[in-house]
């Protein structure tokens, strides 16, 4: 499940399992509770396991969007091989946000994320 | 196969080895740019495939080799190092010779072949892996896909926007489609809205996607077959890969095969633009330069016959005749910058070979000039470029320890100023030392040992032939036969050269070039009986000289114009002609490098679209005449050049002195 974790300096947004099209409106409606934080935000996908145009494009829009806004905008630790072969399948340059570390693994633990859900 | 299509293959793979070297050299500035990768890839892949598809199957199978290790780039298993990056020039340096002897001219090493593709093997060699290199140079990488030939296609897919709301997964079918071959995919994000806007169930990336395949069209389209009606598709073969006759037009098409639609905004591969060999230009050019002629001589007739209807029609002529001549020399003008660009590979060799670290940038390469001046140009602007590397920019160690950075800087510019073009190419070198040129001279016998020359004077010098200051000879430059060659090429381009420098902060050369070399826009003056021409680009205005004020001048040469004072020649006295002073004069307000000068005429007869021919070699010493043209009655007028006679002008009025005879009665030329 999708959450968002909103500590002293940064909203943090865990995306675990497969992004895609079923859950994109709640995450639209997640980043703009990110936003308007109006901290840093980042996302962790470190136990994301797909990611669909859906979400791809969402991340692209929201992206820009906190460019213009000078909103910092990353993604945070680990990203799976996985999700940046689809990224790069799709035909997309680079991954829509910027990935703050260089540390690409194949990696998925099952670890359950428990934080409290903002809604 | 007919010639004509071999000659197009010839013409595609050369632009795309161009290519395929700026973005090489793009690459070694930033290696982990990735379009820049895919750039030199499709170039690469480009020579490859249509090479393979004429015939040429040397150029296939040794292109193939430099494309498998480009691949592996791009799927980031390989890093693109400068160890790569050199190879591959030199690799591509190798395909230019293998294109040569393809042609006829000359012969490619086979050993250096071997050579290249030896270290290419070193460098990929321990990756080995799997889908890069196989099957034939023509089959690519796709051969075990299917039967039949090997084709590139280029797909279209623009899902519509409620695309996905129904389960489908664009990125789906893109891998169903890699099933088939090699793909290459691109994602247009152009109509993804700002993020409030932004329906996060709604499909607003489309597609271009260009796949390699020995499959047949049905099985590409087979993959949409479930969302056909959701969606915009068009599947098309690669322009490039079409077969037989329609492959010389494919290959001639302008927006054409993997670069198609990729890179807009360069001159000729643009949509909608046709290609046109310079030679049928330069006829098109003589004849309008012939048709101007014609016209003057039915103005000429028309002015004297008292027909209005033909003085209507001959002014109409006149007009269109003007309009066609506009387009037709713009037709022939070319950005620089593919000129100035070409110059990124010899600094990046040089660079390597004097181990100076030198970077070359541009400015200004949107100038437009005349083509037939561009292609002329190229070996004085490499000899500048050279000589900047060899001569102006020191080694490392000395630029520290003038507190310079140790990466110098080589600029080469360009700008319009009237009729003419600046090419100016900069270094922030260690300067010209004027004593060492001025000791030279004096050693050589060019000047006294008490001459006394001005900075510009001395740097003239150089330009002297048989001049070198250099210590030791380089194989770079230094042989002393750099300088005086370019002021040749420059000067038969009736341009000219001025050297400035800074001692120890660099050079600048700069070349002074007609826009163009066949018709310009003048007006035509009298002094005597003779007639002059002088560019509309450099002349302001024309008042009248009155008495009045001559007499308010204390017998100085000076008009005042609007409050304005302008110093003036009366072209009659500057060519010592012997005429009698009209009652009233006219002065041309001129402008140059050196400002607003007057120039008395006698008279002003109009506007002259005049088409310039050259004087031939026994007036190339004289240097304030341009050219000459025949007007309508078919008489000579000379071309003044304006620059120059001022120059002169104010070098003789600080110098005191005249050089007699420097121009040719008019009749003297015809």
């Amino acid at each position: 499940m999708t959450t968002l974790d909103v500590q002293d300096g940064k909203a943090l947004l865990r995306l675990p399992g497969d992004i895609n099209v079923a859950g994109s409106a709640e995450l639209k409606q997640l980043l703009v509770q990110a936003f308007s934080t109006g901290k840093e935000v980042q996302l962790d996908l470190s136990t994301a396991a797909t990611l669909d145009i859906a979400a791809i494009q969402l991340f692209w829009a929201a992206a820009r969007h906190a460019e213009k806004t000078g909103t910092a905008f990353t993604v945070a630790g680990v990203v799976p091989e996985a999700i940046l072969n689809g990224v790069r399948e799709a035909g997309f340059e680079h991954f829509p946000v910027a990935i703050e570390t260089e540390v690409v693994a194949q990696q998925t633990h099952d670890t359950d994320t428990i934080t409290d859900r903002v809604e | 196969m007919k010639d004509h299509f071999k000659e197009s293959f010839q013409e595609e793979a050369r632009e795309n080895l161009q290519e395929l070297e700026s973005a090489l050299l793009m690459l070694n500035e930033s290696s982990e740019d990735i379009e820049l990768v895919s750039r030199a890839f499709r170039a690469l892949h480009t020579i490859k495939g249509s090479g393979s598809m004429f015939g040429f199957d040397k150029v296939a199978a040794f292109t193939h080799h430099v494309e498998t290790a480009f691949d592996e780039v791009r799927n980031g298993r390989l890093a693109a190092t400068p160890d790569l990056i050199g190879l591959t020039l030199a690799a591509a340096d190798q395909i230019e010779s293998m294109l040569d002897e393809a042609a006829g001219k000359g012969e490619a090493d086979v050993a250096v072949s071997a050579k290249i593709l030896e270290e290419l093997k070193k460098l990929t060699g321990e990756l080995d892996t799997g889908p890069a290199h196989k099957s034939s140079p023509s089959g690519g990488n796709t051969a075990e896909f299917a039967s039949g030939p090997v084709t590139d296609w280029i797909i279209r897919f623009q899902p519509r926007p409620e695309f996905m709301r129904t389960g489908s997964d664009p990125l789906l079918l893109i891998r169903d489609l890699g099933e088939l071959g090699n793909l290459r995919t691109k994602a247009d994000t152009s109509l993804i809205p700002g993020f409030d806007d932004l329906d996060p169930e709604q499909c607003y990336v489309s597609w271009e996607i260009e796949l390699t395949t020995a499959a047949p069209q049905l099985d590409i389209r087979n993959v949409f077959i479930f969302v056909e009606d959701d969606c915009e598709l068009i599947i098309e073969p690669s322009p490039a890969s079409l077969e037989s006759d329609d492959v010389a037009e494919a290959a001639t098409r302008p927006g054409r095969g993997a670069n198609s639609g990729r890179r807009g905004g360069e001159a000729g591969t643009q949509p909608g633009n046709i290609r046109v060999p310079a030679a049928k230009l330069d006829v098109l050019v003589g004849v309008v330069g012939q048709l101007v002629t014609l016209q003057a001589r039915l103005g000429e007739i028309a002015a004297r016959s008292e027909d209005r209807d033909l003085q209507t029609v001959a002014e109409e002529v006149e007009a269109l005749i003007g309009e066609l001549r506009e387009n037709s020399m713009s037709m022939r003008t070319m950005p620089l910058r593919s000129t100035f660009e070409r110059f990124t590979r010899l600094v990046f060799d040089l660079g390597r070979s004097l181990n100076k670290n030198v970077t070359l940038t541009f400015d200004g390469g949107e100038t437009e000039l005349d083509k037939s001046v561009i292609d002329q140009l190229n070996d004085p602007l490499m000899h500048l470029v050279r000589n900047s590397m060899d001569h102006g920019i020191e080694p490392a160690a000395d630029r520290l320890a003038a507190g310079k950075p140790a990466s110098a800087n080589i600029q080469l510019s360009a700008r319009h100023a009237g009729a003419q073009v600046l090419i100016s190419v900069t270094d922030d070198g260690k300067g010209i030392d004027r004593e060492a040129v001025r000791a030279k001279a004096v050693a050589n016998g060019l000047i006294s040992a008490d001459a006394r020359l001005s900075d510009s004077e001395v740097f003239a010098l150089i330009m002297e032939p048989g001049f070198s200051t250099a210590r030791e000879i380089t194989d770079v430059s230094g042989r002393g036969v750099g300088m005086d060659v370019v002021k040749r090429n420059v000067e038969a381009l009736r341009g000219s050269i001025e050297i400035t420098s800074n001692p120890g902060l660099g050079s600048t050369v700069t070349l002074r070039l007609p826009l163009t070399l066949a018709i310009i826009d003048g007006l035509l003056v009298r002094v005597g009986d003779a007639r002059f021409v002088m560019p509309l680009a450099n002349t302001v205005e024309c008042v009248e000289l009155t008495q009045q004020d001559i007499d308010s001048a204390n017998g100085n040469h000076l008009a005042n114009i609007r409050g304005e004072i302008i110093a003036y020649v009366r072209l009659s006295e500057y060519l010592q002609t012997r005429t009698t002073r009209p009652d009233r004069e006219h002065l041309m307000v001129t402008e140059t490098e050196h400002g607003r000068f007057g120039i008395v005429v006698d008279q002003v007869l109009g506007d002259h679209q005049t088409v310039i021919k050259n004087l031939g070699r026994l007036y190339r010493n004289v240097h304030v005449i341009s050219g000459a043209t025949i007007l309508g009655d078919g008489t000579v007028a000379l071309i003044l050049d304006l620059h120059r006679l001022v120059q002169s002008v104010i070098r003789n009025s600080s110098a005191e002195k005249r050089e007699p005879g420097l121009v040719p009665h008019p009749s003297a030329v015809a």
